[in-house]
């Protein structure tokens, strides 16, 4: 009566080539992927991962149309991008051309396509190089500067901030000379180089104070409260983010509420203060429930008040919000975050003794690989990973992930994740 | 003939449930739509007999502030455009609010499906405005009516320790369970266990390595579900250091850190047929290889395996070995589900009602007439371990020395006939009472399509259509 059994995700993806044109069906696949009816309340239930969901044939075929309707909107939306330009082309609006090409830009980061995005920026910007007018070429400096942080290119972002910033001064493009500073501020915080971070937000605060931009000031200050509470001067950090918040719901940004309240409840939760960090990370999931749906967002608070509940030994309550969180980055296409995810389950398990808590950082070292090719987030699973083994007394294993961990942050040029992982090292060598 | 477990009445709580006071404590927020305003001042004024004491917040974040800060009983919500998307926020939201205030939904024309949704949540119901006086009389009367909940003390309960866990039960079920298990424990036959989900299989596995001639060696279970299957052979067997990509140091598997103790092979169904021939191996040789290694290493434990699927028509179907499956298959203990188990959900409810009290610094003496009912009528998928895990949350939100019907989750107070005789005073259409009926058999089978089909004796396409029809 129920037909064939459903397949499992990670057989399903193994039949899968790693093509371009496969991406839209993986996704696809990954969002319609359920636990196996039986699995739910078995004793492999706690350890459940992507990899162990189930996936059946008909329900994918069934779907295929509102995935192929997806692609075609996006097409569409690229093509239409690219015909606005070819029209600013023949009316000689070459700012429109600009204006054009960043959309196309912006639609390709939406969707996570970051190389592709870079391509129209880079178009962008030759187009942008050639006019008198100077601030399309520092919006599309901005653009890129963004989309090479994105990707983990700390060095070139910084390039196109700075051109950005030497063009849009000798222009007095005030907004171009803020935005070129919060993004200078956002590579050095990327690259923990706290000093040229607090002196670029420092700056593009005085600068947005000065042109009245709230909403900007409101970031760089949320911003600098972040920096704040790296460098651990809590005070510091509490005052910058009242301020931003002062501003933000003044100007009614749910959005932004919602993430000085995240960045609120970090903040509390190194304070101690479990009780209002949970509270400010349940107003952050309201305030976001207001806006336009980000699930980045989302997930972001969502994993901030897992980890606090983790850290105070909630742990049923923990799992519950992974669990939530992982439902959110399934159904909302965001497989980039369950790495992160299970990397907490991993903790959580180890948190509870249980050896059998490996699996999610397998699971997390896998996704890290294939799905999210981010270096730095399977840095941060082998850490972690590390840690759980170490825990456990498996000293052996515990060494070898944290200096596969230490040899990913060095590729990296992460100093500060490097060295946290050495000090690890020592004590286990100790 | 066990006598059926007896539940005194005890003397009520020092606390008072706080449905049981006659003030109730409203949270209203209105939204932004032109409805709001409207809504308050009707509010106001039924307020006015003095049972209730209505404060408002303009939005969901404003609100989420307040609830941080006060108790509240109820919380009176407007739901937008997106009915659905706002509900499950405030569902989401109320559950981590101080005191598990309880949802009152309003919404324009709600649809069959919001209505079952919300039943499914544990929303204390779902009005349509324009709000009507005598239905919020009616839902916040169901309110004060669980303040006719009794308390009753939790039976004495004698467990009998398992490391750990605990074999806790009286029922002729278990009794069988016990007697199979003192015959067999005592040899080293290998014992397959069989049993629905969370009916205790690993529990009963301890009890054998513990009562049996292995017991001064380890008990090491595998579970061969949770695993990656690339990984479990190295994970059973062991590897040497370089064998394969991550194979960063040697490692010892299970078969060998059990040494002359207990394996305890769970979930052994979903091992693959090529992994399944090197258990059948290592169980007949008594001797394994590590991967990547050429030494044979002798195995002297003692295996217990336990599955929750039918392992003859796996084998019917070519996914298990016969025979494997006659090594293993020695002696067969097959466990009882809950619901097999009557009156021993009483005693199990007990058992980790004080379990969990101790662990969370908690003085829970007795549990209320309406919970015990609710703990009774629910169909138990995941058997005890759902149970336990029910038992485990209730505890943690309850405040006073009575284990209460709101303290259990969302889920089994929906369950209650709180939303389930709308439409007031009418009869439900054919298509209402599908609907209805759909709702249930997903919340029992938590949400699994092919296992609601198969319930509902149609096929998962047909369920699908309906669903989709019915807006569920």
């Amino acid at each position: 009566m129920t037909g064939p059994a459903p397949v499992r995700v990670e057989k399903a993806l193994a039949l899968m080539p790693e093509l371009e044109a496969l991406v839209p069906l993986r996704a696809l696949l990954v969002s319609i992927a359920r636990p196996d009816e039986a699995t739910v309340w078995s004793s492999s239930g706690p350890y459940l991962t992507l990899g162990k969901r189930g996936v059946h044939p008909d329900e994918l075929r069934r779907r295929m149309p509102q995935a192929f309707h997806r692609i075609t909107d996006h097409l569409q939306a690229l093509f239409k991008a690219y015909v606005e330009a070819l029209e600013c082309q023949q009316r000689a609006d070459a700012p429109g051309v600009v204006l054009a090409l960043l959309g196309a830009g912006r639609l390709e980061e939406e969707v996570g396509r970051h190389t592709q995005a870079r391509t129209w920026y880079e178009v962008a910007l030759r187009v942008a190089e050639t006019l008198q007018d100077r601030r399309p070429e520092v919006e599309a400096l901005r653009a890129l500067g963004y989309v090479c942080l994105a990707l983990g290119e700390y060095s070139a972002g910084a390039r196109h901030f700075q051109r950005s910033l030497a063009l849009a001064e000798p222009e007095f493009d005030q907004a171009g000379a803020t935005a070129a500073s919060e993004g200078l501020g956002d590579v050095a915080l990327a690259q923990g180089q706290w000093g040229g971070a607090q002196a670029w937000y420092s700056r593009g605060l005085r600068l947005a104070e000065a042109a009245s931009d709230a909403p900007r000031a409101g970031r760089l200050e949320r911003q600098l409260g972040v920096l704040a509470r790296k460098q651990r001067d809590l005070a510091a950090a509490g005052e910058f983010l009242r301020r931003a918040r002062e501003r933000f719901e003044g100007a009614g940004l749910a959005d932004e509420m919602a993430r000085v309240l995240n960045e609120q409840g970090r903040l509390d939760a190194q304070l101690g203060r479990y009780t209002a960090a949970s509270a400010a990370y349940r107003e952050a999931l309201a305030w976001a429930q207001r806006a336009t749906r980000d699930t980045r967002l989302e997930l972001s608070i969502r994993l901030n008040l897992a980890e606090l509940d983790l850290e105070a030994g909630r742990l049923l309550e923990a799992e519950a919000e992974l669990r939530r969180a992982e439902q959110v980055a399934i159904g909302g296409h965001v497989i980039r975050r369950l790495a992160q995810i299970y990397t907490l389950m991993g903790r959580l398990r180890g948190a509870q003794g249980d050896e059998t808590g490996f699996v999610f950082f397998e699971q997390a070292i896998e996704l890290a690989k294939a799905v999210e090719r981010s270096v730095a987030t399977e840095a941060q699973v082998y850490h972690a990973y590390g840690l759980f083994r170490g825990r456990l007394g498996q000293q052996d294993e515990a060494r070898a992930y944290l200096e596969r961990a230490r040899e990913l942050f060095d590729s990296l040029g992460e100093a500060v994740e490097r060295e946290r992982v050495e000090a690890e090292l020592r004590a286990l060598s100790a | 003939m066990i006598p059926p477990v007896r539940m005194e009445p005890s003397v009520p709580s020092a606390v008072p449930s706080r449905e049981a006071l006659a003030l109730l404590r409203i949270l209203v927020v209105a939204g932004e739509g032109g409805s709001g305003g409207g809504l308050v001042q009707n509010l106001r004024q039924w307020a006015d007999d003095g049972r209730l004491e209505i404060d408002t917040a303009p939005d969901l974040p404003r609100a989420v502030r307040q609830l941080s800060g006060q108790r509240w009983d109820v919380v009176l919500a407007v739901l937008g455009e997106h009915a659905d998307d706002d509900l499950s926020w405030w569902v989401d939201t109320l559950r981590g609010a101080t005191g598990s205030p309880r949802l009152i939904a309003v919404a324009h024309a709600p649809s069959m499906g919001l209505v079952l949704r919300a039943e499914k949540s544990g929303v204390l119901d779902v009005l349509s405005l324009p709000l009507r006086r005598e239905e919020l009389v009616r839902a916040l009367e169901r309110l004060r009516s669980a303040a006719s909940e009794t308390t009753v003390a939790l039976p004495l309960v004698e467990p009998h320790a398992v490391g750990p866990y605990a074999l806790v039960g009286q029922s002729p079920a278990m009794l069988d369970v016990y007697k199979l298990l003192a015959r067999v424990a005592g040899s080293p036959a290998t014992v397959l266990v069989q049993g629905e989900s969370g009916t205790g299989k690993e529990v009963v596995a301890r009890a054998l390595h513990m009562n049996g001639p292995h017991a001064s060696g380890a008990f090491v279970a595998v579970n061969c579900a949770a695993i990656p299957e690339n990984l479990l052979e190295s994970e059973l067997f062991g590897h040497e250091k370089g064998a394969f990509t991550g194979a960063v140091t040697r490692k010892i598997g299970r078969f060998e850190q059990a040494g002359s103790g207990t394996l305890f092979l769970d979930e052994i169904a979903d091992m693959s047929l090529a992994l399944q021939a090197k258990i059948l191996r290592a169980v007949q040789e008594r001797e394994i290889e590590r991967v990547g290694g050429g030494e044979t290493i002798p195995v002297d434990v003692r295996l217990i395996a336990a599955t929750n699927r039918d392992l003859k028509e796996a084998i019917k179907q070519g996914r298990f070995r016969e025979d494997l499956y006659y090594r293993l298959a020695v002696v067969t203990i097959r466990l009882p589900t809950l619901g097999e188990r009557g009156d021993d959900l009483v005693l199990l409810t007990a058992y980790y009602v004080r379990l969990f009290a101790e662990r969370y610094g908690k003085k829970i003496q007795a549990i209320s007439d309406r919970a015990l009912e609710l703990l009774r009528a629910h169909a138990w998928v995941g058997n005890v371990r759902e149970l336990r895990n029910v038992i485990e949350r209730a505890v943690i939100v309850a405040t006073d020395e009575t284990l209460r019907a709101d303290h259990l989750p969302d889920e089994l107070r929906g369950e209650e006939t709180t939303l389930a005789d709308r439409p007031q005073g009418g009869l439900l259409t054919l298509a209402e009472a599908e609907a209805r009926h759909i709702a249930r058999v997903l919340a029992h089978t938590n949400g699994q399509i092919g296992a609601a089909a198969e319930i509902l004796g149609i096929h998962r396409n047909t369920l699908t259509r309906k669903m989709k029809e019915y807006g569920l």
